[in-house]
């Protein structure tokens, strides 16, 4: 790709014929973002966290703790269920954010989302399922379970089961589509709930009490981030893991 | 525009009968007066027990308390305070939502929680995006113009009064009104970030007209309610007390004059005596105990799932099917609307989560324009998605993995334009009773949803336009998301008990004390977000009751005046 200027759309999926590499983008300077690539390389979210009001501080810095121990999953579901959260977010390689652990915490506090669509499980049984259901299917091309897969397998499965396309076994029991909506939803809230997530695109965080004065097109406060342009002086590959 | 000048902050305009904005303290968010609020004995029989404390429940207590009724509301969420309870967060926005177990179904079925349901006092109002736009004229009366739909046993007119003084007290801003019946509102428009230029630029350009607002956000001087803030998180809770909702426009009048809010206190079933043909109070349970509330007049205020669902489950003597639901009306109609979402990209920084995500809308297609191929229309809005959702906007057009994360990045680039597609009250798109019970061993609601060929038509139409306005605009890559927004119907008004639960003035038809006051009534909903009708039709209601029971009866009006934030008002 060599350099990028953002003002252009070429690098966009639906537009681009070979989509853009992610690590192409420049490495982050300040703070960390998933994968430690990022548009905002110089921005990092937490240095704003002493202007945030004290109750949503403590909430948004406790992310940042280690994991405990899982409470829901058991091991075995944790791995193929990790392997299937680093698919769906493309998370390849370090630092990852723990998203199975947000997942696991709001499960096992019976935290669920105030509907059930008619003739699927509970939430909860629905994610076990879904984990029988991955390692069947990887066994089906000759791995021990999902995670053992290859790469490119964990994406085709993790992608036929977005499409809907996956049969028998487990899937037989389930409306795979009602599924996928399930387990992507959480995903996508623990994922994009992450601070580190909120340095990677750009977005300014809780900005309470202190709010926005610069709202116009083009228009940044002083303290927001400022998205790379032109090729990056400090290109590095070496956290690569594929 | 009537309204009264504040003695307190000379200038500043503010409601009658209605001093919620003065009685809130300038440096804390969470309402005055709760330590010292009336309490009322179970076996008391108030003049009014109210199940639900959102934008019917909020208001009607309110109105009432300031006649002098003895008022109960009871809620099942917590009493927010906004400084204590509420964080600036997305995911931490999870508490506000109705997250208890419900069943969807039907061939389009509509997500619940976070989407479109509250609890605690204020109700969704809380968690809304702030539109307040009223319905037009012609909402009222769809079957008779349009063939479609129903006719409501009211009209326009007799609601214009209410929508006028509520927008004093919410207050709204917002440019002139050109659409529906045209008005004006007390507030000034609020300046937009650059995603609502950017969307506004693309409407023009295609020949449609927009305008900032309406919302029920404060842009001046308001009591203490504090001046936006615009930091864009207005769907999970206004830490500010700038957004409105009845917690903070209607429910500290109501303590001051005298209502008691009871939170923490699910009503689980209405007390029916079979022989009198009438309503007696409602049990409701509290610390895991069942209590009874004796009441004269029990109004139901729990919105489109919970107020079916509390009648199903109060079935009696003579009302076998449940209370009000002898002619199988009771759950049916219910309406959302088809709310599909267009994302536009541009090469310039947008930053759409600064600001309010409600800025400028358009009502150019609300009505029915027979070279479209269907009945009714919709409306078009700005909403500026935070990351979770633009997360789902993304995924929803199809991009996983790489692709998603891609998207997301791009995110600051992005502008997101809604649409509201009335879609027809159905009587098959109902709430019912599921077989599987909650915690409290009650049967759960369960909603089902299916779409007829207008529905399809209006969506598709929409979602066109939609299109057509990004690509006026220029925009370089599209992405779009189907979705449903807000519940109204379910228990809806109507002129013959066979084909509605209650009259005009909210009587459930057979039960004389027995009143529903809520979105739920709603024979049909237009394109326009709900919130002001329902707290408009719960201000009429609250007129009517009143002048009912008339001057004989009248007690005194209380004025317990003179403390907390009205002896030193605008203290910084």
């Amino acid at each position: 790709m060599g350099g990028y200027d953002f003002r252009l759309a070429g690098h966009l999926p639906k537009l681009s014929r070979t989509p853009a590499d992610p690590y192409e983008l420049p490495r982050q300077r300040r703070g960390r973002t998933p994968q430690m690539h990022g548009r905002y390389p110089d921005f990092d979210c937490l240095s704003q966290a002493p202007h945030w009001d004290a109750l949503t501080r403590s909430l948004v810095l406790s992310r940042l703790e280690p994991a405990g121990p899982l409470r829901f999953f058991s091991a075995p579901e944790a791995r193929t269920l990790e392997a299937f959260c680093d698919a769906v977010l493309a998370q390849d390689s370090e630092p990852r954010i723990p998203v199975l652990a947000f997942v696991d915490a709001k499960l096992a506090q019976g935290k669920l989302d105030g509907y059930r669509y008619q003739g699927m499980p509970d939430d909860r049984l629905t994610w076990r399922l879904v984990a029988r259901g991955l390692d069947e299917s990887a066994r089906l091309g000759g791995a021990g379970s999902y995670a053992e897969a290859p790469v490119e397998r964990r994406d085709a499965l993790m992608d036929a089961f977005a499409e809907g396309t996956l049969s028998g076994g487990v899937w037989e029991t389930l409306e795979t589509t009602r599924a996928w909506q399930v387990v992507s939803r959480s995903i996508l809230a623990a994922f994009y709930s992450h601070p580190w997530a909120w340095n990677e695109i750009g977005f300014a965080g809780p900005a309470y009490p202190r709010g926005y004065a610069r709202l116009g097109r083009g228009l940044s406060e002083a303290w927001e981030g400022k998205e790379a342009a032109g090729a990056d002086p400090g290109r590095e590959t070496a956290g690569r893991s594929r | 525009m009537s309204g009264r000048r504040s003695k307190a902050l000379p200038g500043a305009l503010l409601p009658e009968d209605n001093d919620s904005a003065l009685l809130l303290d300038p440096t804390r968010r969470g309402v005055p007066g709760r330590e010292r609020m009336r309490r009322y004995r179970d076996e008391d029989e108030v003049d009014l027990l109210i199940i639900g404390c959102g934008a019917g429940g909020g208001t009607l207590a309110q109105r009432l308390a300031r006649r002098g009724w003895r008022v109960v509301v009871l809620e099942r969420g917590p009493f927010w305070d906004p400084d204590e309870d509420w964080v600036s967060d997305e995911e931490g926005a999870y508490p506000l939502y109705w997250n208890e177990p419900r069943v969807i179904g039907g061939s389009d079925p509509v997500e619940l929680g976070k989407n479109n349901c509250g609890h605690g006092v204020g109700g969704s109002m809380v968690h809304y995006a702030g539109y307040t736009p009223r319905f037009h004229p012609s909402d009222f009366e769809t079957a008779t113009r349009d063939g479609v739909g129903a006719d409501w046993p009211l009209s326009y007119r007799e609601l214009r009064p209410h929508y006028e003084r509520l927008e004093r007290e919410l207050p709204v801003a917002g440019q002139h009104w050109p659409w529906g019946d045209p008005h004006g509102y007390p507030h000034a428009p609020h300046p937009i970030c650059g995603a609502a230029e950017r969307s506004w630029m693309g409407a023009r350009a295609h020949g449609i007209t927009m305008r900032v607002g309406p919302v029920a956000i404060t842009n001046g001087v308001f009591g203490n309610r504090p001046h936006c803030v615009y930091r864009g998180f207005c769907l999970q809770g206004c830490k500010v007390n700038a957004k409105a909702s009845p917690l903070v426009t209607h429910v500290p009048d109501a303590i001051e004059q005298g209502a008691e809010i009871r939170a923490a206190s699910m009503a689980v079933g209405i007390g029916f005596d079979a022989a009198a043909g009438r309503v007696t109070g409602a049990s409701y349970l509290q610390d895991g105990r069942e209590r009874f509330q004796r009441a004269a007049l029990v109004c139901v205020a729990g919105y489109s799932i919970e107020s079916p669902r509390l009648l199903l489950n109060s079935a009696a003597p003579g009302q076998p099917h449940g209370l009000g639901n002898n002619a199988d009306q009771v759950g049916r109609y219910v309406m959302v609307q088809g709310a599909c979402q267009v994302a536009g990209r541009f090469p310039e920084l947008l930053r759409m989560y600064k600001a309010p995500p409600p800025e400028v809308s358009s009502e150019d297609f609300y009505e029915t324009d027979e070279s479209r191929g269907f009945a009714r229309g919709f409306s078009i809005q700005t909403v500026s998605p935070l990351p979770i959702g633009w997360a789902e906007h993304v995924l929803a057009d199809g991009h996983r993995g790489r692709s998603l994360r891609e998207y997301m990045r791009d995110y600051n680039h992005w502008a997101v334009l809604g649409v509201l597609c009335e879609l027809l009250p159905l009587p098959d798109n109902r709430v019912t009773l599921a077989d599987e019970h909650d915690a409290d061993g009650l049967p759960v609601a369960r909603f089902d949803y299916s779409q007829c060929d207008n529905d399809r038509a209006n969506i598709a139409f929409a979602k066109r336009t939609l299109h057509a306005i990004w690509e006026s605009a220029g925009a370089q890559d599209v992405l779009t998301i189907d979705r449903y927004a807000h519940l109204v119907g379910g228990c809806r008004m109507g002129s013959e008990p066979e084909a509605s639960v209650t009259d005009a003035d909210h009587r459930v038809w057979g039960i004389p004390n027995l009143l529903v006051c809520d979105g739920s009534v709603m024979p049909t909903q237009g394109s326009a977000n709900p919130a002001l009708t329902i707290m408009a039709l719960a201000s009429r209601l609250a007129e009517r009751l009143d002048a009912k029971r008339g001057s004989a009866s009248r007690p005194r009006r209380r004025r317990r005046r003179g403390r907390g934030a009205l002896a030193e008002p605008g203290r910084p």
